[in-house]
């Protein structure tokens, strides 16, 4: 009898832990790290742990937009191609040979246009009612066909050093991408737990019919969400792609992937209403820790191919943990 | 007469093949060349593959679901192939094992949607993600090729002036229609469209349809995948890319409805069709391809506006 009780209470407690996704993700984080460590001790240089949270800013910063999406019970696989178009319109602005604007003005200009392609699929999917996968697939191409229309086949090389401070530069000591993330994830925690707007999201997600007879206004929140996964593309790219010296057409490609992993790791609900951003957070640190632990695990160079197979494996990971949480608290 | 009008013009098939006519009729006065039989035999190869699983994915739709992940299951069953192609193991077992492969995909995709009760474009994105990444880390991401003339001749051979592949998707394509207007199959995949729960209580086995649809979708992948090599005599993990995209706006295009329930096989003919000839006429006259994409998405995103507002008209 004892024992009975004793395992109803251990799986009860591995119930929680599962449940607490954030929780979970950090240990097995890690985890991963200390064997990895173990195995290279160069792993831990401090030069490679910021080298692995500069290449995890700006999926964090997308992400932090994207959560709030699928909180909704929307998707959207367009940021990639979003990033594309935003890489080579900065590009050509700041570029001397093409428009030579100032790269303040550039900056201004960029985060304008990526609001506005944001609110164009919000347009599309809140006021016009078309399902958010079908707008953001035709985007996601779309999109790409623009890129390649800016760029016209050709690389962007001269960045001026104005706009590369964005990418190189750092402040007291942490890389600019890493401030902008951190303040992402401030405003988005500020958001979702101390305004109405973070509440209505979460409403219309777990309860759209509730949330419509409730009076909230479900079209305009939507277009908002969107919107502001737009502009936090913007933000990313801005911070991500002016580290190196070279736009071409192919930034962003897969990243609509990785986000969208990053986010249901994380212990978004797919079907909306539920979401932590801890979480996310710490989905974003492993998933793109993936490429970099393969290579430091020395299982030689082909190994980091399978780079991908691991993201899918651990987002079907996620979806069978959904589902076994699920038909627990259901049971 | 002038609502019957209206009604007749607001069937997706009557819209398309009006706008399928006034696009031809243009690309005629722009460049008559491009019409002729011999050119559109020889651009004709790029169509077949989409087609071929445009028609599980019509099915697909209309009982509201999805698959994006055909893409990346063409290049796992051409890895498979070819992996065992290059280990010694002769064509015909390696396209054999490499349609068990497609089966199994698409198997897993409805296992998880059946079973589990995910949703199909959650699903099928994450073994978009898992096929590639394990066609990429199997392979190498190297290119596999050298194979018999016999297998590429398959890519190359033609019987009354149209390709085998073109021969294949006409005999799925008959198969289908018996199956969605001569068979009870056909009632039961509009009615899961309509109303999967009443059509669960009503004692149909939805779940076994479902899962025999998407092991259909992944079997057809395998088999443009097979097309695929013997026309490019070649397999790499990077092939399907996007391939998703073209079928998925071919059958929404042909006036499937995304919520399930509503289309035909004629209007999905015509979506291929119409947008067949609007990516090749785009790379033959301004021969840039970054217009394909552009013109592609903006295809789709306007026929699904297009079919949003006309319903919202309908129903009112």
């Amino acid at each position: 009898m004892k024992d009975g009780f004793q395992g109803l209470r251990l799986g009860k407690w591995m119930l929680g832990l599962l449940k607490q996704r954030a929780a979970g993700l950090f240990c097995f984080t890690f985890l991963a790290l200390g064997l990895v460590s173990l195995i290279n001790p160069a792993f831990l240089a401090w030069g490679n742990l910021r080298d692995i949270a500069v290449q995890a800013a700006p999926v964090c910063i997308i992400s932090c937009g994207l959560m709030l999406v699928l909180v909704l019970g929307e998707i959207d696989i367009s940021v990639g191609s979003m990033m594309g178009v935003l890489a080579a319109s900065m590009g050509a602005m700041v570029s001397a040979t093409r428009w030579g604007l100032s790269p303040w003005i550039a900056v201004i200009l960029t985060l304008i246009l990526g609001t506005l392609m944001g609110a164009l699929n919000g347009w599309l999917i809140a006021y016009l009612r078309v399902p958010s996968i079908m707008v953001t697939l035709g985007m996601l191409t779309a999109l790409r066909g623009v890129t390649e229309v800016i760029m016209g086949g050709t690389w962007i090389t001269d960045l001026p050093p104005g706009i590369r401070y964005l990418g190189t530069g750092s402040w007291m000591g942490l890389p600019i991408c890493l401030w902008v993330c951190a303040g992402v994830i401030v405003l988005s925690t500020w958001l979702i737990h101390r305004t109405p707007l973070g509440r209505r999201i979460f409403a219309i997600g777990s309860q759209p019919r509730a949330a419509h007879l409730a009076g909230l206004p479900i079209q305009r929140v939507k277009f908002l969400v969107f919107a502001w996964t737009g502009f936090l593309t913007a933000l990313a790219t801005l911070v991500s792609v002016p580290q190196l010296s070279v736009v071409d057409s192919g930034i962003g490609v897969g990243m609509e992937l990785l986000v969208v992993t990053c986010v249901v790791v994380g212990g978004t609900s797919v079907s909306g209403g539920t979401g932590h951003l801890s979480g996310v957070v710490f989905a974003v640190l492993l998933m793109t820790m993936i490429s970099t632990l393969l290579i430091f695990m020395k299982l030689g160079e082909n190994a980091t191919y399978w780079s991908r197979a691991i993201q899918g494996l651990f987002i079907l990971g996620a979806i069978l943990l959904d589902h076994l949480v699920r038909s627990k608290k259901s049971s | 007469m002038k609502t019957k009008w209206f009604s007749w013009l607001s069937h997706p098939e009557s819209l398309l093949s009006c706008l399928t006519l006034v696009m031809l009729g243009w690309i005629y006065k722009e460049d008559p060349t491009f019409l002729q039989w011999e050119v559109q035999k020889e651009l004709s190869t790029h169509i077949w593959e989409t087609a071929l699983m445009a028609l599980p994915m019509t099915l697909i739709i209309l009982t509201g679901g999805i698959d994006l992940s055909i893409g990346s299951t063409m290049s796992l069953c051409a890895i498979t192939a070819g992996m065992l192609h290059q280990h010694g193991v002769p064509l015909p077992m390696g396209c054999l094992a490499a349609a068990l492969v497609g089966l199994a995909g698409g198997w897993f995709n409805g296992w998880f949607i059946t079973r589990l009760k995910v949703h199909p474009l959650i699903i099928t994105l994450a073994t978009m993600a898992a096929f590639r990444g394990i066609a990429e880390g199997v392979s190498q991401a190297r290119p596999l090729s050298g194979f018999p003339k016999s297998f590429t001749w398959l890519g190359q051979a033609s019987w009354l002036g149209i390709p085998l592949a073109g021969w294949l998707f006409l005999g799925c394509l008959a198969l289908c229609a018996w199956i969605m207007h001569g068979h009870r199959l056909g009632r039961y995949i509009h009615a899961i469209g309509y109303n999967e729960v009443a059509t669960r209580y009503s004692g149909i086995r939805v779940n076994r349809i479902l899962l025999g649809l998407y092991c259909l979708s992944g079997l057809s992948a395998s088999i443009a995948a097979i097309l695929f090599m013997a026309r490019r005599n070649t397999a790499k993990a990077d092939i399907g890319a996007g391939v998703e995209l073209g079928v998925i706006t071919a059958v929404v295009m042909g006036g499937v409805s995304i919520f399930g329930g509503r289309g035909s096989l004629f209007g999905v003919c015509l979506g291929l069709v119409l947008i067949h000839e609007t990516r090749e006429f785009v790379s033959w006259h301004w021969s840039r391809d970054e217009l394909n994409l552009l013109a592609l998405g903006s295809l789709l995103i306007l026929s699904v506006v297009f079919q949003q507002l006309l319903g919202h008209k309908r129903s009112s």
